[in-house]
């Protein structure tokens, strides 16, 4: 097995799957909850968050640029393997799940092509493109960002989306956490385990803290 | 004490080549103590007598070890009691008057043949690539020749009783063979007889088991649930771990 084919092989592209996945949730998932949680703590504090953020701009387009690999190596490898899955099962007429695959599990390529449509509509809502209001700022001038968010989720249809994929991005990170771990070789097993009870929470926790951001800007 | 239970057996049917379908029939009078095999066997008698074309299903050993028999059973694998291959499922677990529905382990590397009988022998291919130790031992050596831990024994005794069956494959939302790759590639790196060819075996196996067209594990245990020999998804663990190890050696 040369390079190619050991990544190509049915392990490999697990393995890219889940470092890729990984690798979004490490250096950006967290980070990016860490600073949406300084939204709740009011504009100043928000607002001088994302200041200082564009001062960061060189290991911001660093962790930009490994965002974008990131995800193209997650999604082409997890369309190989969903249909490479679809191919393999073959049609079973009467088969019936077990209560051992969870609901998570199953809906992985629902919530990932999900959580993909997040990504782009969250870019062009926030990122791309957007003309930013100036507020002043400790003497300076920065951007609005928070009044932009505020406006945003202000409106009830925006927040209840925003709301809902945080649902699927919950869903999605239950299972793959303990998952990329197994495909890695550290055993999760089956019935009581740390791991994938640790893993439930996890996901609930971060879907949950992010879910907070548009429902606390909607009511304020 | 057993009683006399009748039952309305659905039956998937199919001639290889041909589209398959599923077929009514009627089982009178089973013994609950009867194994599935053996009520299979008297609804068969009556279909030969009727002149008509007998149940193909397989059987060997009828004792749970040789790994021949197997069916979706109301769509589990076995009839998924825990640990039960299907000639070990009795019909007393079944209520008078039930429909039962019976299918072939379906996957795409398991091609109907007749009935109930499916192609296994991508199992045996995967075997072919490296479940073996490639050299002369001769007569068994003296036991404490090679002194071995009780737990990797043990490991490698409890990953050495897949019966190669199917129902992992079966049972998988992926039609994927890694539990059964697992095991086989488990019980030989546990062992240090296993170790001289580990790394190629892995490598070797894998790759025949992804040629046949097995799918992609996706860690949901599925296999684990099916298999009557109570394979754990820590051989999968291992089988992951041995993989890395190998694309890591030169």
């Amino acid at each position: 097995m040369n390079v190619k084919q050991t990544l190509l092989s049915s392990i490999g592209q697990k393995l890219l799957l889940a470092t890729s996945g990984l690798v979004m949730f490490l250096l950006f998932l967290i980070p990016h909850m860490g600073g949406n949680i300084l939204f709740l703590f009011g504009p100043d504090i928000f607002n001088s968050y994302a200041a200082h953020l564009h001062q960061l701009v060189p290991i911001v387009i660093g962790i930009e640029v490994l965002m974008i690999v990131s995800i193209t190596v997650h999604m082409v490898m997890a369309v190989r393997v969903t249909l490479a899955n679809r191919t393999a099962h073959d049609k079973r007429f009467t088969q019936k799940s077990s209560q051992e695959r969870s609901l998570a599990a199953k809906l992985m390529p629902v919530s990932g092509g999900m959580i993909f449509i997040f990504i782009v509509k969250h870019l062009l809502d926030f990122t791309l493109g957007v003309a930013k209001d100036q507020i002043a700022l400790n003497g300076h001038m920065v951007n609005d960002v928070y009044g932009m968010v505020l406006a945003k989720f202000q409106q009830p249809d925006q927040m209840v989306f925003y709301v809902l994929f945080m649902v699927a991005v919950g869903f999605h990170l239950s299972h793959a956490l303990q998952s990329s771990l197994q495909t890695y070789g550290l055993y999760v097993p089956r019935e009581g385990s740390k791991i994938k009870l640790a893993s439930t929470l996890v996901a609930i926790g971060m879907a949950g803290t992010f879910a907070i951001i548009p429902i606390v800007a909607f009511i304020r | 004490m057993s009683e006399k239970i009748n039952i309305t057996l659905k039956v998937w049917r199919q001639n290889r080549g041909e589209e398959g379908r599923f077929e009514v029939y009627q089982a009178q009078d089973i013994d609950t103590d009867a194994s599935f095999l053996e009520m299979m066997d008297i609804v068969n008698e009556g279909l030969t007598l009727a002149g008509k074309e007998p149940i193909a299903f397989e059987h060997d050993c009828r004792e749970g070890i040789c790994g021949c028999c197997g069916a979706l059973v109301n769509g589990k694998t076995h009839g998924s009691h825990e640990q039960t291959t299907l000639c070990q499922l009795h019909m007393r677990k079944f209520k008078n008057n039930e429909q039962i529905v019976v299918e072939p382990f379906r996957a795409h590397a398991f091609t109907v043949i007749k009935d109930l009988i499916v192609d296994r022998s991508g199992l045996d291919a995967i075997i072919r690539e490296g479940g073996y130790v490639s050299v002369k031992t001769g007569s068994a050596p003296e036991a404490s020749t090679t002194p071995i831990k009780k737990e990797l024994a043990e490991a490698a005794m409890d990953a050495a009783e897949c019966i190669g069956c199917g129902a992992c494959v079966a049972a998988c939302p992926n039609g994927a063979a890694m539990l059964f790759t697992a095991a086989k590639v488990s019980q030989y790196a546990l062992l240090p007889q296993g170790h001289p060819e580990r790394t190629q075996r892995v490598k070797n196996m894998v790759a025949k088991m992804d040629e046949l067209g097995f799918g992609n594990c996706s860690n949901e245990y599925e296999c684990a649930v099916a298999c009557p020999k109570g394979i754990d998804v820590k051989n999968i663990a291992r089988l992951n771990r041995e993989f890395i190890k190998a694309s890591l050696v030169k």
